[in-house]
């Protein structure tokens, strides 16, 4: 399954008032891969988190397919993350005692039983494909790329519609960097899901199908990648 | 009132084992139902042993606390159950104890657990009146007085040794008034001579009987009780060691035993009478509830103890419950700020889409995890806690106190886990509540 996202009239404004994101209009097509880069504080992780509804005081509509995330509580909001987005994280977030195979399959530890070993079969598939042979190791003694490849199987175990990934490359060295977003793209790819990666990394952002640039909160500018 | 009574009433009818068994499942249940509850349809259990495995050494902190609080608890409660049953054995023997009005109380001590104080004595006539009462089997007088090396003289007859100790271990029972029987846990040979000091404890004047020694002839089973580290002599021995008639008229002198000659009996604090019936000695009972003389019966003045302690058992069952309930809490406060540090992991899972009632399970599982090892673990602490106090109890007393713990202590640890483990749900209450975004961001 593949989702666009619609987004009209997005604002968030902060308890003191401040407009932290203003986003008039946005629609991607299902499939594509689009890049969030711009200054530090301008606002790209806000746009990231009202994509996966986890923003409590968001405006307007984010709309993935027909799931307007914004007319939603937050456990359906909740649910819908875990039926249909996966999320990449600057740091990994992992749980550092548990393997790689038990941190890609995490979300099987809530998920009914039916899908668990879907789940399950999944991570060990794209933790294969990433080149994480040693599953049942600790991810404590995993390298910084290791571990973002674990992360990304996590985000790709339940088999998602939507990406979203925060700076997925930031802690990595250049070398490891460019293998491991080579990596998420021919995943994201070949499985048709939609890609929000937010990143100053333009070997990153460059390769996406759009980039977006937001400046204090706005889209400053809107282009296909080079 | 206790609050298990219903229960139990209503499951008499099984045996008694099955009923200990059913009230501990009673009590267990409530934390079995808010796990259940709490848990169902999810599998928690891989991210709390990460959690427990990333924060070890706090973890068996808290555990440690719950343990030692738990086993302090529980362990002072067999100990009372303990040393009940201790007193109530050393005071088996003693049917019925006949002595001057006074205090049943302490007579009781004086006569069963050796902690003689200044009393009032039974005269000659007195003590004929009781030995030749109907249906009296045993009517020992004791004098105290004496000691050697802290063991306590007692004077007595030698149908008292054998009453407390049909057979003797090794040697026989004295035949002369120099002869002495020795308690099991004391510290001579047969054979062996001593001279007596005059007194016990910190007042005793050694060289006050110098002239006399007695020698060992026998030793008594043991008994559990004080008596174990008595040295019982013939009754006549120690009146004459301090220069009193021997209760014998000049022409029977070398006599031990009874019949004494009431001309010729100096006096003794108490009687310790044996009937030839159990029901006889009720009568004897009613016979010596006089102006003269207090009749009672050990078993029951110590009830009556065990009744006032009963209470404070009670009492402290409330306490050790309180205190544990206490530590637990402290534990859980030390949890939630702890939460703190497991803040980012709980956000990941719910940016990731987790319910929350699984993140809540996650916290509260690994909290229940925490009281349920640190009970468990105080069950083993009570055991060796008991044992340690029932040794230093039975050092101290020479009560023999084998302190274990039973299902009075099992049911007190089912509640105290079953109450703790709601108390859990507040921190993951409170885990639910912090701010997703906040905590992925810290």
């Amino acid at each position: 399954m593949t989702l666009g996202l619609t987004i009209n009239a997005l604002a968030v404004t902060a308890a003191s008032g401040r407009m932290l994101l203003d986003v008039p209009k946005l629609h991607l097509a299902p499939g594509s891969c689009l890049g969030v880069r711009g200054p530090s504080g301008a606002g790209k992780s806000t746009f990231l988190f009202s994509l996966a509804g986890l923003i409590e005081n968001a405006s307007g509509a984010v709309t993935w397919g027909e799931t307007n995330l914004l007319q939603m509580p937050a456990g359906a909001r909740a649910a819908f993350r875990r039926r249909s987005v996966g999320m990449v994280f600057q740091d990994f977030l992992l749980f550092e005692e548990l393997s790689a195979s038990a941190n890609a399959a995490l979300s099987g530890a809530y998920s009914d039983p039916a899908h668990q070993k879907a789940i399950e079969s999944k991570a060990e598939e794209v933790l294969t494909r990433l080149g994480i042979s040693h599953g049942a190791r600790t991810v404590d003694s995993f390298s910084g790329g290791e571990r973002q490849r674990v992360a990304i199987a996590r985000a790709l175990a339940s088999d998602p519609a939507v990406i979203l990934a925060d700076e997925p490359t930031a802690s990595l060295d250049r070398k490891t960097a460019d293998a491991l977003i080579d990596d998420l793209l021919a995943l994201v790819r070949d499985t048709g899901k939609t890609l929000v990666a937010v990143s100053h990394d333009p070997a990153v952002y460059t390769r996406m199908d759009r980039v977006i640039e937001i400046v204090d909160g706005r889209i400053a500018t809107d282009e296909a990648a080079r | 009132m206790n609050p298990l009574g219903p229960l139990y009433r209503a499951i008499e009818w099984m045996p008694i084992a099955a009923q200990d068994a059913v009230v501990l499942l009673v009590l267990l249940l409530p934390a079995l139902v808010v796990g259940g509850l709490v848990i169902f349809g999810y599998r928690p259990f891989s991210l709390v042993r990460a959690m427990l495995w990333r924060f070890r050494w706090t973890n068996l902190l808290f555990i440690g606390l719950i343990a030692v609080s738990v086993g302090i608890g529980v362990g002072l409660i067999a100990q009372e159950r303990g040393l009940r049953q201790g007193t109530a054995r050393a005071a088996d023997p003693f049917d019925l104890i006949v002595a001057a009005p006074g205090s049943e109380i302490t007579m009781l001590f004086a006569a069963v657990y050796l902690q003689p104080s200044d009393v009032p004595l039974l005269s000659g006539d007195t003590y004929q009146s009781i030995a030749t009462a109907e249906n009296v089997s045993l009517a020992a007088p004791i004098a105290f007085g004496d000691s050697y090396n802290a063991y306590p003289i007692v004077g007595s007859t030698p149908q008292f040794v054998t009453h407390m100790s049909p057979a003797l271990v090794e040697g026989a029972m004295f035949r002369g008034h120099a002869d002495a029987v020795i308690g099991s846990g004391v510290d001579l040979t047969i054979g062996a001579t001593f001279t007596p000091a005059h007194g016990v404890g910190d007042a005793v004047e050694h060289d006050a009987h110098a002239q006399f020694k007695y020698t060992v002839v026998g030793r008594m089973q043991p008994t559990g009780s004080p008596w174990d580290r008595s040295i019982v002599v013939p009754v006549e021995a120690v009146w004459e060691v301090h220069g009193l008639a021997n209760g014998h008229a000049p022409e029977r002198a070398d006599q031990l035993g009874p019949p004494f000659d009431p001309d010729y009996f100096p006096g003794t604090p108490a009687v310790l009478v044996s009937a030839e019936q159990l029901y006889a000695n009720y009568a004897l009972r009613a016979q010596f509830q006089t102006a003269e003389t207090m009749a009672f019966f050990p078993g029951a003045v110590l009830a009556s103890l065990h009744g006032l302690m009963g209470d404070v058992r009670q009492v402290m069952s409330v306490m050790a419950v309180i205190t544990q309930v206490l530590v637990t809490t402290g534990v859980l406060v030390g949890l939630v700020i702890l939460m703190r540090l497991f803040a980012r992991r709980l956000a990941l899972l719910r940016a990731l889409g987790a319910p929350s009632r699984f993140v809540f399970s996650v916290v509260w599982s690994y909290a229940a995890t925490l009281i349920f090892i640190g009970a468990v673990a105080g069950v083993g602490v009570g055991f060796l806690a008991a044992a340690i106090i029932s040794r230093v109890v039975t050092a101290q007393t020479d009560i023999l106190v084998n302190a274990t713990l039973s299902w009075p202590e099992f049911h007190l640890v089912a509640g105290f886990i079953s109450l703790t483990v709601l108390l859990a749900l507040v921190p993951a209450f409170i885990a639910l509540s912090r701010p997703v975004i906040t905590d992925l961001r810290s």
